[in-house]
């Protein structure tokens, strides 16, 4: 390809990368703790740059209201939708954090992509309908995710045919589901940022295997993805972790929620491959002929949001560390 | 990826697509009425014995007939049916509906007991005309209000389902057995007709 | 009868011309804007009914008008989205909808011999059509750019697949059934221009 089409291409990828990494911004955290089986005292416990009661207002559930750090809420209790305004000015995430009158928590996350939450009201109401909720998140987890979504289609270009395939997606499953468990368990434990760049990493790895599938080149990764989707697919597992972690757990139902979005993330999963598969095969019927540079595009994408990550992560790394 | 070159199945993949299709289409709402919508719209031509009948008895003429009979018959049905609708909704005045209707049944379950077998235009015109009297009963009687394309759509889908359960059964005819039992269906089926067509003339 | 036929004809064309308030229903399914987008074809019936019909359609034609189709009709949604964005008239026009998804219909069951560019154009017209009323629901509903993102992509991936696999049925049956899904098309398209008649006296 030609040199100056590539700086066009990596331009265009690099500028496309502002949009997705949007989840590294600042995240501001809420305490809110039940005094009385109506009332409860809130506060940012942690902020940005700017305080987040400047840029953040919370929309309490119908029936609430706030005189100062008290939250009065009527007879139904904090039940109902909590959205926040001001998001993405700043904070791309908040985190909301209730403490329960009788020991128990529960942690939410709002987004900019999803700026509020349904409330139960009390921490009895976590029934297993509650646990239910966490297929939901876990297609949700999947469906944002998406450096795990880029590496599976890194995977999808460097596989050959379809047994490969099988073994290759069982094989990430496997492992990803076995890092998922021991994490969440308390098992092990993987600190965030190393765990994040290592992520990235993975993606990059795949850049320059697609590269050589290209070429009709032979590597061991060509040869064997399915070794490689394992032992990057236990990184990622402890990625998802980390992801259920800050969604919260309902602690008197751990094992079930846990199955729940691990089975949620394999049906997210398993849809982007089928859909993926679907539309080469729809290519193919139809003959397409594209440039080479827009087949190779899926490929650049995977190598350059890889590269990107990698050292965007690197460096929240070792500004951490210093 | 570049799994190896293979035509495939194309078949079971847009079936499986369109089946995946149906299920959004009927459920993914989340607000209750318009599934409902398309439930009653669904269940609406069952309702009645003598539609279903006649719709029962155009698959199986349509099955007696063969090619290409067998499938310009569904075809054009949903589509005169429709149109039928389309009048009732309209109001356009159309005399002699439940006859219609009656004779319809008697008719096709007559064309299946004796077999039969008219050039294509005919029996194309002559179940057009019974295509329009069943639809502008449907027209005339379809509830207000609610999600009415979820509703037409559960509707056609429906009337089209109880052509395919006829089609497959007059495949039977194939047989020495079967063709005597799709005999027999149409018989009954004309039996039913007069009796629904003794209810038109004398209720 | 004479009378009634031109009431109902008056009728429709009130319809045409006097454009419903549109009632912004988004759904939000809480993956955001993207998938609220993809969510939205889904369970806008007439939206679905004319890409499902366009790509059968298309199918129908053999794979150089699908290729066509396949581009031509999200580009023509995303354009009409936009312009529906920018200037919301505040309409969802029930009338030309219904007629091109039961249009889109009639062809897949006769089966037409329409040469590839007449395709493409019907494609464009019926995209930028729907794409205009999604644009202007879409908005005001506080949708972003993503939403219709969503919408186009979705469409795209409906239409190539859906095209793909017609092109590549085996000749009887498999056919016969496409072209008896496509009268389902245009019959539902029939009954609701009679209840949006009946609605409007």
């Amino acid at each position: 390809m030609k040199i100056w089409l590539r700086g066009v291409l990596l331009t265009i990828l690099l500028l496309l990368t502002q949009g997705v990494v949007a989840h590294e911004m600042s995240m501001a955290e809420m305490e809110l703790r039940q005094i009385s089986p109506t009332e409860f005292l809130w506060r940012w416990t942690a902020s940005g740059n700017r305080p987040a009661g400047e840029v953040l207002k919370p929309l309490w559930p119908a029936g609430c209201r706030t005189e100062q750090a008290l939250l009065r809420c009527g007879a139904d209790g904090l039940r109902g939708t909590l959205a926040i305004k001001g998001m993405g000015q700043g904070y791309s995430a908040a985190m909301i954090k209730v403490y329960w009158l009788d020991g128990q928590a529960r942690v939410y996350t709002l987004a900019s992509g999803r700026p509020k939450v349904h409330l139960s009201g009390s921490s009895a109401d976590d029934t297993p309908q509650g646990a239910w909720s966490y297929l939901y998140l876990g297609i949700e987890h999947i469906l944002l995710g998406v450096d795990h979504l880029l590496f599976v289609l890194g995977l999808l270009l460097i596989v050959q045919n379809r047994w490969m395939l099988v073994k290759t997606v069982t094989a990430f499953t496997v492992a990803h589901s076995i890092t998922l468990a021991v994490a969440t368990l308390g098992i092990a434990h993987v600190a965030t940022a190393p765990l994040n760049a290592s992520i990235a990493l993975s993606i990059l790895f795949l850049g320059p295997e697609i590269v050589r599938r290209w070429r009709g080149e032979s590597s061991f990764t060509i040869r064997h993805p399915w070794v490689v989707a394992f032992a990057f697919g236990l990184l990622h597992g402890f990625g998802f972790a980390s992801g259920l972690a800050q969604l919260g757990l309902p602690e008197n139902q751990i094992p079930l929620a846990l199955l729940l979005f691990n089975v949620g993330v394999e049906i997210g999963q398993l849809g982007f491959v089928l859909g993926i598969l679907l539309l080469e095969r729809a290519f193919r019927l139809l003959e397409f002929h594209w440039p080479k540079f827009i087949e190779r595009l899926p490929g650049y994408l995977v190598g350059t949001l890889g590269a990107f990550w990698t050292i965007q992560r690197v460096f929240i790394l070792l500004r951490g560390a210093a | 990826m570049n799994v190896k070159k293979q035509r495939g199945r194309p078949c079971a993949v847009l079936g499986a697509t369109l089946l995946m299709l149906l299920p959004v289409l009927a459920s993914a709402h989340q607000e209750a009425g318009q599934t409902a919508g398309f439930v009653a719209g669904l269940a609406h031509p069952v309702s009645g014995f003598d539609h279903v009948v006649a719709m029962i008895a155009v698959g199986l003429w349509g099955a007696v007939l063969g090619p290409p009979a067998i499938w310009v018959l569904p075809v054009a049905f949903p589509m005169m049916m429709a149109f039928g609708g389309l009048m009732g909704l309209l109001g356009i005045p159309v005399p002699g509906i439940e006859i219609g209707i009656a004779v319809s049944a008697i008719v096709l379950g007559a064309m299946v007991l004796v077999q039969v077998r008219p050039p294509l235009w005919v029996a194309a015109v002559l179940v057009a005309i019974f295509a329009i009297f069943h639809g502008y009963a449907h027209g005339r009687e379809l509830p207000a209000g609610g999600n009415a394309l979820l509703y037409s759509l559960g509707f056609v889908i429906a009337t089209g389902l109880l052509h395919l359960v006829g089609i497959l059964l007059g495949e039977a005819h194939r047989w020495a057995m079967g063709r005597r039992i799709v005999r027999a269906a149409g018989g009954g089926i004309a039996l039913t007709g007069l009796f629904f067509l003794w209810r038109a003339v004398v209720a | 009868m004479r009378r009634m036929r031109l009431r109902a004809l008056i009728a429709l064309a009130t319809i045409a011309v006097a454009p419903m308030p549109a009632h912004a229903h988004l759904v939000e399914t809480g993956f955001g804007g993207f998938y609220d987008g993809i969510a939205h074809l889904a369970i806008t019936p007439a939206d679905l009914l004319v890409v499902i019909a366009l790509a059968l359609f298309a199918g129908q034609r053999g794979t150089r008008t699908a290729r066509m189709v396949v581009f031509a009709l999200p580009l023509a949604w995303w354009l009409g989205g936009l312009i529906g964005a920018r200037w919301s008239v505040v309409t969802t026009l029930p009338l030309l909808t219904t007629l091109s998804f039961a249009l889109a219909g009639v062809l897949v069951a006769l089966n037409m011999r329409v040469r590839e560019i007449g395709v493409a154009i019907f494609a464009v017209i019926a995209g930028l059509l729907h794409g205009v009323v999604n644009g202007a629901t879409l908005a005001p509903g506080g949708a972003s750019g993503l939403a219709l993102a969503g919408v186009v992509s979705a469409i795209f991936f409906l239409t190539a697949v859906l095209s793909a696999e017609v092109t590549a049925l085996p000749a009887g049956w498999p056919g016969i059934a496409v072209r008896v899904a496509g009268s389902w098309i245009a019959a539902t398209g029939l009954l609701m221009l009679g209840w949006l008649a009946k609605m409007a006296r």
